[in-house]
């Protein structure tokens, strides 16, 4: 059985693709390493056949920093089954008045923000993986 | 020109350290050692965003930064963009056993990772300074 694969944009330029980096790395690492992993999204982005192999038709969820949805689209430009998106920026709603930080480093809300993310990521990825598992 | 801007590209892989490095490694550059000379742009906005980001890599000349030897920024910008000027590779720099360990966030980051960090900070300056 295939683990989900889960793969944030990794954005550079603003705080958002961090937080969606790290969060996606907080389920992987932390949280569901035995259901989950994830892939080099600019790997996906060179369009080669390794790349393509590890999401051709398999479920992956992306975590993207804004609308630009970067992480979604090449996921599904590689062939990738992309059951679900997030975007970072959807998480502040839930934190008004917080500052999460800069594109270098989060602050402690900006951790605490990721942590929350990285939960409601995970419970996602864990109902994939058990959909995955009941259809063999 | 001195004031020449030049494009770095980070490969940001997910998948081990090197990735990780290729990204701490830019925003240093960006913020704290040639702000004024430094641009960036998010490497999968190839896919996603328009004719604007493909034009980065006539726009400026462009150093790739590595996390291993698959060279992923430097395919995904000659593929939509145009030549890279330089590479920056972590794998060359720091041996590939340590550019292909597991992957670290942020809130894991040691002081001998910093170390990491600066040395290849510092190979993407001297790259960026030879561009006259
Ligand atoms: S989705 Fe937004 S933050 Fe993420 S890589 Fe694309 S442009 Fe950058
Ligand atoms: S160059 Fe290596 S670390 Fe960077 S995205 Fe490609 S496979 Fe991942």
């Amino acid at each position: 059985m295939s683990k989900v694969k889960v793969i944030p944009c990794s954005g550079i330029g603003k705080v958002y693709g961090l937080m969606a980096r790290e969060a996606a790395l907080t389920v992987t690492e932390r949280l569901d390493p035995d259901a989950t992993e994830t892939v080099c999204l600019a790997q996906l982005v060179t369009g080669t056949d390794e790349a393509i192999a590890k999401v051709k038709g398999l479920p992956c969820i992306t975590v993207d920093g804004c609308p630009s949805l970067c992480a979604a689209k090449s996921v599904e430009a590689a062939g990738g089954l992309v059951k679900q998106q997030y975007r970072s920026m959807d998480e502040m709603r839930f934190h008004k008045g917080k500052h999460a930080g800069t594109a270098t480093t989060l602050t402690e809300e900006g951790w605490q923000i990721v942590d929350q993310f990285a939960v409601k990521i995970a419970q996602r990825a864990d109902e994939l993986h058990k959909e995955e598992t009941a259809n063999g | 020109m001195a004031d020449q801007l030049v494009g770095i590209l980070a490969c940001s892989g997910e998948e081990c350290l090197g990735g990780t490095l290729s990204r701490l490694a830019t925003r240093r550059v960006m913020e704290v050692l040639r702000p004024n000379r430094a641009v960036t742009l998010c490497l999968p906005l190839y896919i996603a965003g328009g004719g604007e980001e493909r034009n980065f890599a006539k726009a400026y000349p462009v150093i790739t930064i590595e996390g291993c030897s698959k060279h992923c920024a430097t395919c995904a910008t000659e593929k939509f963009s145009g030549q890279v000027h330089d590479i920056v590779d972590v794998a060359a720099i720091l041996g590939a056993e340590v550019a292909l360990s597991k992957t670290v966030s942020g809130r894991d980051l040691t002081e001998a990772h910093q170390d990491m960090v600066k040395i290849i900070s510092r190979a993407i300056c001297a790259k960026m300074d030879a561009i006259v």
